[in-house]
């Protein structure tokens, strides 16, 4: 028997492995590896930061990231434990995880970090401290493509002495042409910024502070609605492959934007996907397509599992796998769960200017906002709207056109010329109740 | 006048094969709840309309007491309330779209989506949505026309159409179906494949995909296919259905005696059982009903009858309603 090559050429799989990723989401995924520190080191559950209760101060003191991203380098240094050595020397450099190594929450695949670092730039250096230990890799990208063996130099250092220092130090310099280029030409720290609000609003300020570029990164919440005993939000749960699986649709409160409206779709509370209008979450094929009659629409899909290799998101963090069993479930169930809201929402702009539209109006106006954990917290159900009890009318409008002459007969009977139009009609009806009317 | 007697029409407003539909389901409902399913406890919903035939039928035959009936037209509010028939009929004034996502996971159903408009993707999505939420157990069916869609059906492929200046056709009839189930049609479909006689069979495809596509959503359940009817009283009509089932469910639809039915179809890909009501008169029919069920080829001796129309009247004797008129 012979053999032929099928070895992975690293050139070929460095230009392959970075390309279908945005330079954006490439930051982001070394902030998902800090989150991702905190989150084992302090054993944090993530059903606790999606519907752990509100206003409890975290057990913890935040871990800090900060991210600087300029033409000359980008810099992520976090303050969230560090790695181990023993994951440095065996996993963490990796391309893909062990099955023995200890799974983290948002790193699924296990070549985040490495895309991140290779798409970026050509030099790395990455300082990582634990309270005990430490090591330090320096190496440049072209040296090591130029290499047979598929290993990287690494030092060992001293621990940083104390978990409040304890963290990880990751910098890439000599950026990739392109990638400077798309720095200087401006857009880039406010993308990473507006990104990362909107990515993480289950971590920010719950266990991690992040700045860019010395800018506070505030999250972003998804903002919920109910009103109370007249519109319910559509709940559902399900458990499959070892994915636990929360569905929340309803209509949002507040003034809103036709971009805030959709689907958000968290794995592990990351938010993979955002406000989306696409078939991906069953519009224009399950469900109507998108217009703005529907921007008060918002759902949430939080799939969450110990393994995340589980979820049905795609390396990059931005997508989902439309084969995942899991997310077929989802998906069938979440557009069984739109259709009544989007019935509802549509049946404001109803022709008629009925009770009932004006009724529908106000409470899609007067939607105050829930939150998820309170909505998931509650039993399973559809959308729910119940028209409010109508109070018995005590006054109702007469308005009419009346001849100026007839007016004018009454004004001169009264010897009151100036009398106005409608005290006449008060006066003269209150007259025949009075004369004409037995009760 | 026409070729055929007004003895052979049909009385609209009676719908005789509709009401021997109702009562093959009755039977077969009984046969379910002799296998072990606990039928008096499902809840059926349904479209009782003005009328609520079903619902009175399936609660006096069957006992089911957990009783939706849902409606979009708020127009008719009043004459539902004033018609219910009994105080265990809940009357929603709600599309089934939103009434299917709050029926309750912890009890068995009955749903019929008796629609009577031909094939449309609110139907589809209706079909999708019970067929996601509806416990193993639940037996779903449908119903819909299947007679060529009309001008009004067509406006909302082509608002522009004007009747005035064409005639409806296969070619258009397939552009409607396209627009309204494009992932549920096979490849390759002519415009032939269209012409009025296929439209059954075209309706009959798309259910069977919107009940085998929805259903992979469920991957620890069946949609098991049970009743294919195909029946006429004034328009051409198709139901289809079966149950949503776990292993369990499987078994115990096996023990049952269902299968010994003329009707029970378990096989999509089969024809459907045709309901074809013989006209007859009283007379011939108290004369025919002494010979039920009668041996293959049997005919009467005191008058001539198709031997076709005997086997006809064979399989639906023991359901066929008598109407008669009655002074109030």
């Amino acid at each position: 028997m012979k053999y032929a090559s099928a070895e992975v050429r690293k050139q070929f799989f460095i230009d392959m492995f970075t390309r279908d990723i945005s330079l954006e989401d490439c930051v982001l995924d070394l902030i998902d590896n800090s989150v991702d520190a905190y989150l084992l080191k302090h054993e944090t559950s993530i059903s606790e930061l999606v519907f752990g209760p509100d206003g409890n101060p975290a057990a913890h003191e935040l871990g800090k990231i900060d991210v600087t991203c300029t033409e000359r380098q980008i810099k992520v240094v976090d303050t969230c434990g560090g790695i181990l050595r023993k994951r440095a020397m065996g996993e963490v450099f990796c391309f893909g995880h062990d099955e023995d190594d200890q799974v983290g929450k948002l790193g699924a695949y296990g070549v985040g970090m490495k895309r991140a670092l290779f798409k970026i730039g050509n030099h790395f250096h990455i300082v990582s401290r634990t309270p005990q230990e430490g090591f330090e890799v320096t190496f440049k990208l072209d040296e090591w493509a130029d290499r047979k063996e598929w290993n990287i130099p690494i030092t060992f250092i001293e621990g940083a002495g104390s978990e409040k220092k304890a963290g990880t130090s990751i910098t890439v310099t000599e950026l990739h042409d392109e990638v400077a280029l798309r720095i200087k030409e401006g857009g880039v720290p406010k993308n990473i910024l507006e990104d990362a609000s909107t990515t993480y609003p289950y971590f920010l300020g719950q266990c991690v502070r992040l700045r860019i570029n010395d800018t506070d990164v505030n999250p972003e919440p998804i903002k919920l609605g109910e009103l109370d005993g007249v519109l319910r939000a559509a709940h559902e749960k399900f458990v499959q492959d070892r994915v636990v699986v929360t569905l929340a649709a309803t209509v949002a409160p507040g003034q809103r934007k036709a971009e805030d409206a959709g689907w958000y779709i968290l794995c592990n509370g990351r938010v993979v996907v955002h406000a989306d209008k696409t078939n991906l979450t069953g519009w224009s094929n399950d469900l109507a397509s998108f217009q703005p009659k529907y921007r008060s629409f918002v759902g949430i899909a939080s799939f969450e599992s110990e393994d995340p290799l589980n979820l049905p998101w795609t390396t990059t963090k931005r997508d989902l796998n439309r084969e995942s069993g899991v997310f077929i479930r989802a998906r069938a169930l979440m557009a069984t769960m739109s259709k009544p809201i989007l019935t509802f929402l549509n049946s404001q702009y109803s022709g008629d200017t009925t009770v009932e539209v004006a009724d529908i109006r106000d409470a899609v106006g007067g939607v105050k906002e829930v939150s998820f954990k309170d909505i998931a917290a509650k039993p399973t159900t559809g959308f729910l709207y119940s028209p409010p009890k109508r109070k018995e009318k005590k006054t109702e409008w007469v308005r009419f056109q009346a001849d100026v002459s007839s007016l004018d007969k009454v004004r001169r009977r009264l010897r009151r010329p100036n009398m106005g139009a409608g005290d006449i009609g008060k006066l003269t009806l209150s007259h025949y109740v009075k004369t004409e009317c037995a009760e | 006048m026409s070729a055929v007697s007004s003895s052979y029409r049909v009385q609209y407003d009676v719908r005789p094969a509709k009401q021997v539909e109702r009562r093959m389901l009755v039977d077969a409902l009984q046969r379910l709840a002799a296998a072990g399913f606990p039928v008096a406890d499902y809840q059926y919903t349904g479209f009782g309309a003005i009328y609520f035939v079903d619902f009175i039928l399936f609660h006096k035959s069957l006992g089911m007491s957990k009783l939706v009936s849902l409606e979009q037209q708020t127009s008719l509010t009043s004459r539902m309330k004033f018609n219910r028939p009994f105080s265990c009929v809940e009357i929603k004034m709600v599309p089934a779209s939103s009434e299917i996502p709050n029926l309750s996971r912890d009890a068995h159903h009955f749903v019929w989506l008796d629609y009577d408009g031909v094939l449309q993707k609110d139907f589809l999505s209706d079909i999708q949505s019970a067929i996601t939420v509806l416990p193993a157990g639940s037996i779903l069916l449908v119903t819909v026309d299947v007679e060529p869609p009309e001008d009004y059906d067509y406006r909302a492929v082509d608002p522009d159409f004007d009747s005035s200046k064409e005639v409806l056709g296969p070619k258009h009839w397939k552009r409607y179906f396209e627009y309204h189930a494009p992932s549920y049609l096979k490849l390759g479909l002519s415009d032939a494949d269209f012409g009025k006689s296929e439209l059954i069979l075209r309706s009959s495809e798309i259910l069977n995909a919107a009940f085998t596509k929805s259903i992979v959503a469920r991957p620890e359940l069946h949609f098991l296919p049970m009743f294919n009817f195909a029946y006429k009283d004034s328009h051409s009509m198709l139901t289809m259905g079966g149950m949503i089932a776990g292993r369990a469910e499987k078994r115990q639809l096996r023990g049952s005696n269902i299968g010994e039915t003329v009707y029970y179809r378990d096989d999509f890909g089969s024809p459907p059982f045709e309901i074809k009501i013989p006209r007859l008169t009283r007379k011939e029919r108290v004369y025919l009903d002494r010979e039920m069920p009668c041996a293959d080829g049997w005919v009467p001796g005191d008058f001539h009858l198709d031997p076709e129309d005997v086997l006809h009247y064979r399989d639906i004797y023991r359901f066929l309603p008598a109407f008669a008129e009655i002074s109030l």
